[in-house]
């Protein structure tokens, strides 16, 4: 079991004061911490963007992959040795932008990582673009007279492409962050976790205040995460209540085989420790004959 | 003794299986066969054929037949020009019309009823392909015990009753055949003979690259499915219980080499395979492999570009490709193998690379390559995995002071990888330049020091792992024909032509296409006489790198792009037409087929 300090590196933040990414990986840290995961053990890969930077303060494995491209490399990881927790970080831009295509059919396929998407709504990185989690009519660099293009739903898409883990935090919430996080750790199968975060340089419509006047939580709403008609219905009330209300808790969850289950070369255990079969190679060779 | 058999029929007859039960047979006759498809990119009609040239040592194909069997009149029409002089055609009139003479005076006409046959003896439609296969090898004086055998191995699995009705419907062809064809047979002057009993493979480029990676350690493919690679994965994915390998099917070839990536970080041997336009999307990746230090193999089977462009045919256009995609300066190894054996090997050598000096490396083979059937001994599976300064969880255990410099500056540039698993071995690895210990760096010297450190690992490459190119034949040629990857037994039979007439031709063939040994290089070039580049594209791209890293200029150049591999009688001819001009004449020379009918609409052109 590693302590919250020996999780972090000593690298010093390159986030902007007051950026929900602080938040955002000491209740990741906390949560890892608490459910006694070894550091070694474990593989963050991040995306590029500002969250790209997760994997160079979090003292576990790492791997810096490209904008939009952290869940693939994850998934590799996980299928070449299922004892690993496995977590994929990136942004809004990153996840349901440019690496939408792996966000869709990670649902699906059910590979047993934890997916954190820092929901910032805005391109941070690169100083302020409309995201797809921008709000129609938002002012941006990239939209200086008014997104034209609707707000994408990851929560809505996530449970209906298959999702078996469909949940959202607010990063002003640390406690309820981290017992969000945990579940997902510990769901066996892909577990997306939306983080509703603001952009404290960027974005200049959804601040804290914002977010905090909003957010509420499904918990303690009586919401049911196995009732998939409710978690799809809560998932569409960020906008049916025109941004009144916006739920946060874990949406929908439900127990599925995870791809690694209904592999049966994996049955035997990780990929890793399986030898080369070279007699059944050579045996091979005599059905070209 | 040689002979060139040819069946062709539309998309859905089975024409391919035929082929390959065709080549089978040859091969365990104690004889050598290439078994080659062509075909157009659609599922039902069009023109596909399969040519088996079968002899004693034979390495690649011919474009004339002796033997024709046409299933429909497309095959007529394509091949009227195609068939050697006292040559015959099998065809079935119920189906497939043939006015007398239409092939010349000097060829036989043979009128078997397929359909009819198959049918009478209890088979169905697409079963006339075994009866044409019987009717071939009487005409061709080959053992039907061989072929016999053949099918009985395939459908022992449906069963003895599918067995018996597959023999005794090869029986029927080759029966009808010596009953009633007798004196045609007597006149027909190629024959094939069995020569020994033999054990020996039918296999494809691809089939031969997918063993040789799983013989090297493969156990996680990705890939996204893209003629001509997509045989490896099928191969890969039918073998996936039996070999304990994941194949795993992705949404893009983005993610293909992206789970690669991330299996090879973790410490399992990982690859993927594409065409050119899933390796476009594969570039940025490439980058991020090599970036990161982590090591990912790519079988790259090239088809005609750009784009989508001809999706069943062939060429050797993305070697640039291979050598510079994606942005930035950075080292990868580039290897094209030859002939089934070289697929094995470096397929499996590949891993190998890739793992010791922890970059890309790019195995090119092309659509003739890789679906093109050679017979070939049994592979050798002595097989020597070594995964370079790979830390393991049950090796010496790291300090656990500091955090661990992954990216340490060595003499060779290669810094020991930890996988994860392994305690004291956590950082960071990834797509931002960096420090010794991973993390980000925006220090100029750094900088610097990190592009050295990756670039120095050519040094070790040049001297313990390149290979020159080989050169086959007499060292005192007068002169050399150039190639690489797939061309090598097209160009030593093109030699073989040249030199039974009187020349002194040798090959040169480049397996290793980067990095080059500069020096060794142009010592070698400087012994050679004349020199021709074969090459299958339009700009002489090895030509183009000899040149940047050797300085090396051919003298002539004969280059094909039109769809096609060069034909070993195309080579000699265009060299035998510069010896007539004193070698004089052009020093570019493109080699282009004037065939005037067009594949997929399996009709002339009439545009
Ligand atoms: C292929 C590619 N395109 C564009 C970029 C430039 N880029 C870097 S981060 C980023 C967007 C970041 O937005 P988001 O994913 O929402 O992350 P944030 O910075 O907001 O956390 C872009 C477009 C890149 N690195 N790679
Ligand atoms: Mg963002």
């Amino acid at each position: 079991m590693s302590s919250i300090q020996e999780l972090t590196t000593k690298e010093k933040p390159q986030w902007c004061p007051g950026c929900g990414n602080f938040g955002l990986h000491m209740a990741l840290k906390g949560a890892l911490s608490e459910l006694g995961i070894p550091k070694e053990k474990t593989v963050l890969v991040s995306g590029v963007g500002c969250s790209g930077k997760a994997s160079h303060y979090i003292n576990t494995y790492g791997f810096e992959s490209l904008h939009g491209r952290s869940v693939t490399v994850a998934s590799g990881v996980k299928l070449a040795n299922h004892g690993l927790t496995v977590i994929a970080e990136g942004g809004d831009g990153d996840g349901y932008g440019i690496g939408s295509a792996h966000f869709l059919h990670s649902f699906r396929r059910n590979i047993d990582l934890t997916y954190i998407v820092h929901d910032n709504s805005i391109y941070g990185l690169t100083t302020g673009q409309a995201s797809p989690t921008s709000q129609h009519g938002m002012k941006t660099k990239s939209t200086p007279h008014g997104n034209l293009e609707m707000q994408f739903n990851p929560l809505a898409v996530a449970i209906a492409a298959g999702g078996t883990f469909v949940a959202r935090v607010f990063a002003g919430d640390m406690a309820h962050m981290k017992e969000v996080f945990k579940q997902a750790l510990q769901h066996k199968g892909f577990a997306l976790v939306d983080v509703l975060q603001p952009c404290v340089t960027f974005n200049k419509l959804n601040t804290f205040a914002w977010w905090q006047q909003r957010v509420y939580k499904l918990e303690s709403a009586g919401h049911d995460p196995k009732n998939k008609a409710a978690a799809m219905e809560k998932a569409f009330e960020e906008m049916s209540s025109n941004y009144s209300k916006i739920p946060t808790g874990v949406f929908y969850k439900e127990e599925r085989p995870t791809y690694v289950d209904e592999s049966p070369q994996l049955a035997s255990g990780p990929l890793i420790g399986h030898a080369v079969k070279s007699a059944e190679i050579e045996k091979a060779f005599e059905e070209f004959m | 003794m040689e002979f060139i058999w040819k069946i062709g029929g539309e998309a859905g007859m089975g024409i391919m299986a035929s082929g390959l039960t065709m080549c089978k047979a040859f091969t365990r006759g104690g004889l050598s066969a290439v078994g080659y498809p062509e075909y157009p990119s659609l599922v039902r009609g069009g023109e596909n054929t399969f040519q088996i040239r079968v002899g004693e040592d034979v390495h690649a194909p011919l474009k004339k037949n002796h033997l024709v069997v046409c299933l429909n009149r497309p095959t007529v029409d394509f091949h009227r020009e195609q068939v050697y002089e006292n040559g015959a055609i099998i065809y079935d009139s119920s189906a497939t019309k043939i006015e007398p003479g239409e092939f010349g005076a000097d060829k036989a006409l043979l009128d078997v009823p397929l359909l009819r046959l198959a049918t009478d003896n209890g088979g169905d439609v697409i079963m006339r392909n075994t009866v044409a296969l019987g009717a071939s090898i009487a005409f061709m004086g080959y053992d039907i015990s061989l072929l016999e055998q053949v099918l009985a191995e395939t459908f022992a699995r449906k069963g003895q009753q599918v067995v018996d009705q597959n023999v005794k419907i090869a029986r029927a062809g080759h029966d009808y055949m010596l009953h009633n064809y007798k004196a045609q047979m007597e006149s027909f002057k190629f024959k094939i003979r069995k020569k020994s009993d033999s054990r020996k493979m039918v296999i494809s480029g691809n089939e031969a690259i997918a063993l040789g990676a799983a013989a090297g350690g493969l156990k996680l493919f990705s890939a996204y499915p893209m003629t001509p690679s997509s045989s490896i994965m099928h191969y890969i994915a039918q073998k996936e219980l039996d070999f304990d390998i994941i194949m795993k099917q992705t949404e893009d070839e983005i993610a293909a080499v992206q789970y690669a990536i991330g299996a090879n970080f973790a410490g399992v041997r990982a690859a993927t395979a594409t065409s050119g336009g899933g390796f476009s999307l594969m570039a940025e990746s490439l980058g991020l492999s090599a970036l990161s230090e982590t090591p990912v193999t790519i079988f790259l089977a090239q088809r005609p570009g750009p784009s989508t462009c001809l999706p069943t045919w062939t060429e050797q256009a993305d070697l640039k490709f291979a050598l510079n995609a994606s942005q930035g300066e950075f080292l990868r190894i580039v290897l094209a193998p030859g002939d089934m054996h070289e697929c094995f090997h470096y397929a499996a050598r590949a891993l190998n690379l890739a793992d010791k000096y922890q970059l890309p490396v790019i195995l090119l083979s092309d659509k003739y390559l890789s679906e093109t059937f050679f017979s070939c001994a049994k592979f050798d599976m002595g097989v020597k995995i070594e995964r370079g300064k790979m830390i393991t969880k049950d090796m010496k255990p790291l300090p656990l002071n500091a955090r661990y410099k992954r990216y340490l500056i060595t003499k060779d540039g290669i810094s020991p990888r930890p996988i994860p698993g392994v305690i004291g071995g956590e950082h960071v690895s990834g797509s931002y330049e960096h420090f010794e210990n991973g993390y980000s760096a925006e220090t100029f010297s750094v900088r610097a020091a990190m592009v050295d450190k990756r670039m120095r690992k050519i040094n070790s490459i040049l001297k313990e792992d390149f290979e020159m190119p080989k050169l086959y034949g007499a060292e005192d040629a007068e002169l050399t024909l150039i190639c690489w990857g797939s061309h090598k037994g097209i160009a030593l039979e093109a030699a073989k032509i040249l030199n039974s007439e009187g020349m002194k031709v040798n090959v040169l063939h480049f397996v290793f296409l980067f990095p080059l040994d500069a020096k060794n290089l142009k010592k070698l070039f400087r012994k050679l006489n004349r020199t021709v580049m074969v090459e299958n594209n339009r700009t002489s791209q090895l030509a183009g790198v000899l040149k940047e890293y050797a300085g090396f200029r051919p003298d002539f150049k004969l280059l094909k792009y039109d769809g096609r591999q060069f034909f070993p009688e195309e080579i000699a001819s265009e060299v035998k037409k510069l010896k007539e001009k004193n070698w004089k004449g052009k020093k570019e020379i493109h080699v282009i087929d004037n065939l005037p009918y067009d594949y997929l609409q399996a009709g002339k052109v009439e545009r």
